[in-house]
């Protein structure tokens, strides 16, 4: 309903931006992927969005999460300055600022069930789950379905089918 | 198999057809119509499935923003060609992504509508959400499929299924045309069968046996009917024939019963039936044997017409005898009918003489009558076994009706015997009757006549012996008249003899029979002269009598009579006149013992009608007459009579219209025949008390004078009554009679009486009872007790004369 308001909403107005766009495509994740048991502390464990480093959604992701649960959990975000801070998430979006620090990043998350996403450059072939890439305006994505193994998570065959596969192996 | 449409076949034909036709319509109807929901119903459901995975697989395009990769999604439905177009819409409602890429733009929806699929014309639309997880909708699917084709894939189904359908049909009637005959063939044969049987009353012909079980069982069991109704139809023809059989016989039986029911000749009775029995049962060999008394063979009385010649080779002619024992013929003499069907296996010789004549069946029926068996009835074939049981049946009620049929002629002729026999004695009984009223008024006659002469005889009797001065002339008339009287008393006398069988008292004397001759023309003068002179008739008297001729031992009075009786039938034999003859002669004959017999011969002869052969033959039979009303038929018979009591002879010489001669001839006196001799008249012997009962005056005064002139003293008593009192007082008095003489016939107490009074009140006296029946007492020995003698009126002075000198011999103290 929040999506069709929202895309109601949107259709008076402008066209999505990117950004926007993401944010959409983040909450979509949750939908396209499983996660093991043991990455929620109990059953109503709200479900985590996180964003690390700086936001680059600002409300959108908020307004997009606001109220939806998923699987009876509700759907949260917080936002996450330093890795460590990260104890519950599920989908983290690693921005790019922390571009540097990405490997690092990604080591410490490195086994643990947490859907990482980014627009970075090379974030796939540097250890990223997912990444955004935009091509003739249009945002596609590009999934490491080794990195994925790796954290236990299932990727759905169907969000597979869009995305560009990033074979395991291969950085 | 040709044009066999019979109406059976038809039907069956029609009705497998029709079954087949149906059955095939109704199953391709039903699948049709399944077909079609289920189809549409499938295909409903194939595109919501179709849907759901399209959707399914779409959402992550949707939800990513993905159009390409929802086109190539939605590209996959090329893989079913009757997908006619597909879209997805966007969460706005926006057309997101369509298949095929470049579609008609009337085809798709601007935007998405309610969820489910719909049947439109020619085609099945719908849409769809598109929900990832469970509920998060994403889009929106639209489907269009196209109908038409699998509508025109349908009708070619229905073509085919038509196609189908007529070449089922087509082998149905062919081959229903085929099989039915299992059913119409059986069918046709029976009805077949039964038209012949009603039509034709044929129950030989069978129906060919079906195959199948209830066919089979259908013919088999009506071949069975068959079977039972012809072995019934035979039964009943033959049952049929028997009844004809027995009818035919119960005819016969009929027929001969009637024949022999009008027979009463024996012999022919036996001929009818034998006969009907040869031409009618028809048997070989017929005849019937009689029972000899003693049963121990019988004679054979009877052959069938035709049966002589067999019977000559049998050696069963008529009146040959065929001996009982031993020949088989045991048992049908003890009442039983007897059937040899093979006389061959009999051991005996009458059957075996028949087995060699080729008679081989052989019945012998017993003829009963009276629980005796009185004949056998027998008759043969030549065949062996050739008597039905029906046939010894007739036979044997045949028998019975021949015994009883003979039986009944046998007792018919002894009841006609005994009929005659009745006649002939109810004939005599009358005639006895007639003598006997006769011999009644005879009596009466003889009684009166008797008292009447008695004067007559008494007194003439006294005066020719006591009337001195008779004159010659007078002796000789008295002489006569006491001849006459003696004459009427001895005819009277004799008036008996034809009532009378027995020979009356004759007293012999001896006589001369010109004498006789003599004495006969005057007395019956006025017959033989007098009386058919007045007619104009006129009598010649022509006498021959020899003189000298011996005398003969008889009763004048009796041959005079005859003598009388002889002139008389003379004369009546000579209504026109003609010449009487008496002739006395001597005859000798030689006698066989030797000495030659002398004979006198009284011969009286006339010229009359004369008498033919039976006549004369019969002449002499009592009661025989040729004179009708007028003759008593007893002269002659009084004439043989008085011959023979003389052991006379009698001949009679006769020839129908030249007259009649009749000798009488008597065997002449010789010096040594006895004799005897009349009592020498008694004097009048001691005189005695005489008392004389009697209800006639003149006779008493007859008898009172007559004894009175013997010197007897005479009482007289007019009836019984006072008869009995003069005795009785006399008795008392001391003076009784020694004899009494009384009359039998007196009114009021008659002879007996006064014999019985009289007899108990006197043991000694002598009662002498005179009466006009005298004669007949004396015969009869019907004396009444206390009687002493019986004398006949007229009295003879001399009879009384010898009483009283029997009585003074017996007593000579009576007096």
């Amino acid at each position: 309903m929040v999506v069709l308001a929202w895309g109601v909403a949107q259709a008076t107005a402008a066209p999505p931006t990117e950004q926007q766009v993401k944010a959409v495509f983040l909450y979509n994740f949750a939908q396209f992927v499983e996660w093991p048991a043991t990455a929620f502390a109990n059953e109503s464990a709200p479900f985590v969005i996180g964003v690390l480093g700086a936001d680059p959604f600002g409300s959108d992701l908020d307004a997009i999460v606001h109220d939806e649960s998923i699987a009876n959990r509700p759907m949260v975000v917080r936002r996450y300055s330093d890795v460590a801070e990260i104890d519950n998430c599920q989908i983290l979006f690693i921005s790019t600022s922390e571009k540097s620090r990405l490997e690092e990043v990604l080591s410490v998350l490195k086994g643990k069930s947490i859907l990482t996403v980014g627009d970075t450059e090379g974030f796939t072939t540097r250890g990223g789950m997912i990444r955004f890439v935009t091509e003739h305006n249009r945002i596609r994505l590009r999934i490491s379905v080794g990195a994925t193994a790796a954290g236990q998570l299932t990727i759905s065959s169907k969000l597979l089918r869009l995305a560009e596969i990033v074979p395991p192996g291969r950085t | 198999m040709g044009r066999d449409d019979t109406p059976i076949r038809r039907k069956l034909t029609a009705i497998v057809l029709m079954t087949s036709t149906l059955a095939l319509l109704f199953t391709v109807a039903s699948f049709a119509t399944y077909e079609y929901f289920a189809f549409r119903q499938s295909a409903a459901r194939n595109l919501d499935s179709l849907g759901r995975i399209i959707a399914a697989n779409s959402t992550a395009a949707l939800a990513f923003a993905n159009p390409d990769d929802a086109r190539e999604i939605l590209a996959a439905l090329k893989a079913e060609p009757q997908i006619a177009a597909a879209a997805l819409y966007d969460r706005e409602g926006k057309l997101f992504a369509t298949y095929p890429e470049s579609p008609r733009p009337e085809v798709l929806p601007d935007s998405p509508d309610r969820t489910g699929y719909r049947f439109a014309a020619g085609y099945l639309e719908g849409f769809q959400p598109v929900v990832q997880g469970t509920s998060w909708t994403v889009g929106t699917l639209y489907l269009r499929s196209d109908l038409r084709e699998i509508y025109a894939r349908f009708r070619l189904y229905g073509l085919i299924a038509a196609l189908v359908f007529g070449v089922s049909v087509l082998m149905a009637y062919l081959i229903s045309r085929r099989l039915q005959r299992q059913i119409s063939q059986p069918l046709l044969a029976i009805a077949n069968t039964a038209r012949a049987v009603s039509d034709r009353q044929d129950y030989t012909v069978r129906v060919p046996v079906a195959d199948g079980r209830e066919l089979g069982q259908l013919t088999e069991a009506l071949n069975h009917m068959l079977a039972r109704l012809q072995s019934q139809e035979e039964e009943q023809r033959e049952s049929q024939h028997k009844l004809e059989a027995q009818l035919g016989r119960l005819e016969l039986l009929n027929r001969i019963t009637h024949a022999i029911g009008e027979r009463q000749d024996l012999s022919n009775l036996f001929q009818i039936v034998l006969d009907r029995l040869q031409d009618d049962l028809p048997v070989d060999f017929g005849c019937v044997c009689l029972c000899s008394p003693s049963a121990d063979y019988v004679t054979v009385a009877r052959l069938g017409a035709r049966s002589n010649a067999l019977a000559a080779e049998l050696d069963m002619m008529e009146e040959a005898k065929i001996a009982t024992n031993q020949n088989g013929l045991a048992r049908s003499l003890k009442g039983s009918l007897v059937y040899e069907p093979d006389v061959t296996l009999v051991n005996a010789p009458v059957p075996r003489r028949l087995a060699r004549a080729g008679l081989r069946s052989l019945v012998i029926a017993p003829l009963v009558a009276e629980s005796t068996v009185f004949g056998l009835m027998l008759v043969a074939r030549h065949g062996q076994h050739a008597f039905s049981s029906g046939e010894c049946e007739f036979l044997q009620q045949l028998s019975g009706h021949v015994a009883l049929a003979s039986h009944q002629s046998q007792l018919y002729e002894a009841l006609q015997t005994a009929y005659e026999e009745l006649r002939k004695s109810q004939q005599s009984a009358l005639q006895q009757e007639r003598l006997r009223a006769l011999g009644q008024l005879a009596s009466g006659i003889a009684h009166d006549i008797n008292n009447a002469i008695s004067p007559v005889a008494l007194y003439t009797e006294s005066l020719l012996e006591r009337e001195p001065n008779l004159s010659e002339r007078a002796r000789e008339y008295l002489g006569t008249i006491q001849r006459a009287v003696d004459d009427v008393a001895q005819t009277v006398a004799r008036m008996r003899e034809f009532y009378r069988p027995r020979e009356p008292q004759l007293i012999l004397t001896q006589v001369d029979v010109n004498n006789i001759a003599r004495q006969v023309i005057d007395l019956t003068r006025a017959r033989w002269r007098d009386v058919p002179q007045e007619s104009g008739i006129f009598i010649e008297l022509s006498t021959d009598l020899t003189s000298g001729l011996p005398k003969v031992m008889g009763a004048e009075s009796e041959i005079r009579d005859a003598l009388t009786n002889l002139i008389f039938n003379a004369v009546d034999a000579m209504p026109q006149g003609g010449v009487l003859t008496l002739r006395t002669y001597l005859v000798s004959l030689s006698a066989p013992e030797g000495e030659p017999e002398t004979r006198v011969t009284i011969e009286v002869g006339d010229t009359g009608v004369g008498m033919d052969e039976e006549t004369r033959a019969r002449c002499l039979e009592p009661f025989y007459t040729t004179k009708g009303e007028r003759g008593t038929g007893l002269g002659l018979a009084m004439v043989f009579g008085m011959v023979k009591r003389h052991s006379g002879e009698i001949q009679i010489d006769s020839k129908p219209g030249i007259g009649t001669a009749i000798r009488l001839s008597f065997a002449a006196m010789t010096a040594g025949s006895a004799v005897a001799q009349l009592p020498a008249s008694h004097l009048p012997a001691r005189r005695m008390r005489v008392l004389i009962i009697d209800d006639d005056p003149v006779l008493i005064k007859s008898l009172r004078d007559t004894l009175e002139a013997d010197g007897h003293a005479i009482t007289t008593a007019n009836g019984g009554q006072s008869g009995i009192e003069a005795f009785l007082s006399a008795e008392l008095r001391g003076e009784s009679f020694a004899v009494v003489i009384t009359d039998l016939g007196m009114p009021y107490v008659d002879g007996r009486k006064v014999a019985a009074a009289i007899r108990a009140a006197s043991s000694s006296v002598t009662i002498i009872l005179l009466t006009g029946w005298g004669r007949r007492l004396l015969d009869d020995n019907d004396i009444p007790p206390g009687v002493n003698r019986v004398l006949a009126k007229p009295p003879k002075l001399h009879e009384l004369r010898m009483v009283f000198a029997e009585i003074a011999g017996r007593d000579p103290m009576a007096a």
